[in-house]
This record gives C-alpha cells, structure tokens and sequence, in this order.
C-alpha cells in the first residue's frame, strides 16, 4: 500500500468533493447572505427596537384597585392608556385580563379594538381583519392569541395586536417577509426560521469552514508568479511613459 | 478566436478567491462559532435565577392613578418591585421613577448598596460581586442602549457583568466572555466594524455578491471538472 502524501493534489481532491456535498448550501450562504446586506434594515423593519405608541393617563375619573375582580392571585397590575380610555393590566399565572379603568369592567379586545390599535401605529386603509389563537411565522416572536391587521398599502403591511393586552405587537410588511425567506436559507431551519444551532446547520458549517480552509490553501498553490506578470508589465510601460 | 470558458471561469474564480478568500475564511469561522455555541448561552439565561411571581396583596397598595397624578405626561404605571418593597414604576416623559407602592411616596434611585444586593440575588452563579460602577458613558458592550447604568462585575473566568437602571433598579443587560466573543464574531461577519449593527454598509454588500460570483463559478466549474464516465467509442 501506497502511504498517502499531503500533496496538493489530495487537498484539491477534498475540496472539490465536500466542495460537491456542500456547494449548493455555500451558494445559498452567498446568495441569502448577499440579499440580506441589500434589503434596506429600514424596511425590513420589525427588528430590536419596538415600536411605541404610549398615550397620556387622564388625570381622574377612575375605577380603583378596589374594582379589580378578586378571584385570581394577581401577580402584576399596569395602569395604561389606550388612547380614549385607561386601562388595567391584570396579571396572575393564568394570563393577562384587561379591565377598563373607569368602570372597572372587562374589556374584550374585539375587532374594533384592533383595528382602532393597528390605525394608530399605520396610516393606511384597512383590508381584512382575522383572530389568530396562536402565532404565525410572522409573529413567531410573541406569544398568545393575537389579531392580524392587513393594510391596503404597497408592502402589503399586517399589524399584530394582541388579542389579551391590546398591545401592537409587531408590523411586517413584504420587505420583511423577502428578507426572512432568505434568513431561513441562511440559518437552515425550514420549518420554524428561529434555530441557528440546530445539527444540521452546525455540520454544515464544519464542512463549510474545511472548504473555506482548504480553498484559502489552494489559493497559495494556484497562483504563480506569472499570474501577476500583467502587474509587472502595466508598471514598467508605466515607468517608460514618464 | 473561440473563447475558452473552463479557463476564463476557472481565472475569474481564482481572482475573486484571491478578493474575496480571507473574508470567507472568516465568514465560516464566525458562522460556525455562532452556531454551535446556543444563543440562550449567549443571552446569559444560565446567569440569571428564575424569578418566580409571587401575588401581592392589593388591599396595601396605593391607588396607581394617584402617584401616575404627580407626573405630568404619564403614559404608564407598573406594578414591581425593588428587592422586597413592591413600587409603583411611572413612565413618564423624563424616564421612569419609582413610588412606594404602600404610601405613594417618591422613592429616590436605588443606591450602590441596594443594586449590589438585587444584583447579587438574581445571579445564579457561584462567584462574589467583584466590582459596582456607576457608569456615565457606554461600554461597547452595551451597544446601542443609552447610559447612565450600574455596572455589576462578578468573579470568575468569563467577566460575568449584570448591568442596572440607575432609576429603578432593573436588570437591563447581562454580558460574559462568550457573548463578548459573539460579538466579536458578529462584527466580523457583518463587516461593519464601528457599530458592530450596520447590515447594509457597502463593503459587506461588494463583499457578499464577489462571494456569491465566486460560488456560482465554483458550482460551474464542480460540474465541469468531475470526471465524466468515459464515452463509449463508436
């Protein structure tokens, strides 16, 4: 048997087959990562900082704490304003209920609600109206029931407000969803778009980092001197002109 | 003259490499340290202990609309607490400030004393509280986020530090060494070396779409260059 000798020629080898296992998915990188550096952040949107919309508390006319229904163990209480009308956030270990600050009664955030929430952070016509119990891809960063705003505007907008507090959650708009078909490209979770230390990714990347390596290497090997010659030339009519 | 497109895409390719090798080489040593060391380690959520939602007792408290009268503007009370004392948190237009939840009193900011001790119960590590600075400028590592803030240093290998409001006492960041490499790593990627944030900056766009070229030629060139079974001679 023939000892194998770290030749060029055995690194060529390799990278050409891992670069054949692996090339589709380093040409994904290339492409996901190159349409993420181009879609505007702006437009994209919907990223670290969250949009507020906060409303002055009216200065009286409330119910008190003594208004409260009494039956769960209230584990947070927050006193907010809606923009017509303050409200409690009632907090205990089974969820969140929202009672109307001057009357002391429940609030159900109904369709109107929603709507009145979503035009508040958006100014254009509303399309469609839907109740979600759970979220979407769109709204994976929250959690519990929620209701869809679509907006009749070229992005092709959608609010989320919660269905529980009330609460704008996030916008989305088509930016956003080209930029996150992309994102799941790049971070290999197909169904969910949240993981990027799942085990696929994680080989992926092993392999990745060998055809990176191993092509860094060749590169050493690939050029010669001569490949440079056109330098040498270019430089030396240069000199001869002056 | 016929041009010869294994030898131009197999040039182009080499050039690019040559533009583009070093940074690709990063981009997969980033990527992978991203993605095997788990985001939630990252966060820092091993360094905090849960904090479990005890119920308070709303016959004590004072009414939220009365201390949210004594600051003009305010768009919100909250109900929490600072150590053991439940507090009336009202954001208002200059920031938030904190009301004993009890009498309705303003409460000043919280002392060195007292953020040490949040700090040293939330920390669900081993190691003692090294160092507690009141900080007037950013650290890098708090980004974007806008100072002043305590600064709580634990011992240990990896620079544990929890940072506080200095307002109310909340815990409004967490850092340690693999989430400064992290960062590093990010920065590294996104080729924005400043902010460590900008994901649009030019050099990263020519940067990624000479990588993408290069790949498509790669992907060519594979297809070329594996040997195909030989033709049958007729």
């Amino acid at each position: 048997m023939t000892p194998v000798r770290l030749s060029p020629l055995v690194f060529r080898r390799i990278h050409r087959w891992v670069g054949l296992i692996l090339g589709i998915q380093f040409l994904l990188w290339a492409v996901s990562g190159a349409m993420m550096a181009t879609l505007d952040m702006d437009k994209v949107g919907g990223h670290g900082d969250v949009m507020h919309h906060s409303h002055s508390l009216p200065e009286g006319g409330y119910a008190g704490l003594a208004a409260l229904p009494r039956d769960v163990a209230v584990t947070g209480i927050v006193l907010r304003d809606l923009g017509f009308r303050p409200v409690y956030e009632l907090h205990s270990k089974d969820g969140v209920r929202l009672i109307d600050a001057t009357t002391g009664e429940r609030v159900e955030v109904d369709e109107d609600l929603a709507r009145t929430v979503a035009a508040m952070m958006h100014d254009a016509p509303i399309r469609t109206v839907t109740p979600m119990d759970n979220a979407n891809l769109e709204s994976r960063d929250f959690a519990g029931p929620m209701w869809r705003v679509d907006f009749a505007d070229a992005e092709n907008t959608s609010a989320y407000v919660s269905r529980e507090t009330a609460r704008f959650l996030v916008m989305r708009g088509d930016t956003w969803r080209t930029w996150d078909f992309f994102w799941m490209l790049h971070n290999m979770d197909y169904v969910n778009r949240t993981s990027f230390n799942h085990p696929l990714i994680i080989i992926a990347g092993f392999g990745a980092l060998w055809m990176a390596g191993t092509g860094f290497y060749l590169l050493f090997k690939s050029f010669r001197r001569a490949d440079f010659n056109w330098l040498r030339r270019r430089r030396r009519a240069d000199a001869r002109q002056t | 003259m016929a041009i010869r497109w294994p030898l131009l895409v197999r040039r182009t390719h080499k050039w690019l490499a040559l533009l583009v090798g070093v940074q690709a080489v990063l981009w997969t040593l980033t990527g992978l340290y991203m993605v095997v060391v788990h985001i939630d380690i990252i966060h820092g959520d091993h360094m905090i202990r849960p904090v479990d939602a005890r119920p308070y007792d709303l016959s004590r408290l004072v009414e939220p609309s009365t201390v949210a009268a004594s600051v003009p503007g305010a768009s919100e009370v909250r109900l929490q607490r600072l150590l053991d004392q439940p507090v009336w948190r009202v954001d208002g237009p200059d920031g938030p400030r904190l009301f004993d939840a009890a009498t309705g009193a303003t409460l000043p900011p919280p002392s060195e004393v007292q953020i040490g001790e949040a700090a040293q119960r939330l920390y669900a590590g081993d190691g003692r509280i090294v160092s507690v600075r009141l900080l007037t400028a950013a650290p890098q590592e708090m980004q974007a986020r806008k100072p002043p803030f305590w600064q709580v240093e634990f011992e240990g290998w990896s620079r544990p530090t929890l940072y506080f409001s200095p307002a109310t006492g909340e815990m409004v960041g967490r850092r340690h060494a693999l989430w400064r490499v992290f960062d590093f790593a990010w920065m590294l990627h996104i080729m924005d070396y400043d902010e460590r944030s900008n994901v649009n900056n030019p050099l990263l766009r020519a940067a990624t779409w000479s990588a993408f070229a290069m790949a498509v030629m790669g992907a060519w060139l594979l297809v070329w260059s594996f040997p195909r079974r030989k033709r049958k001679k007729a």
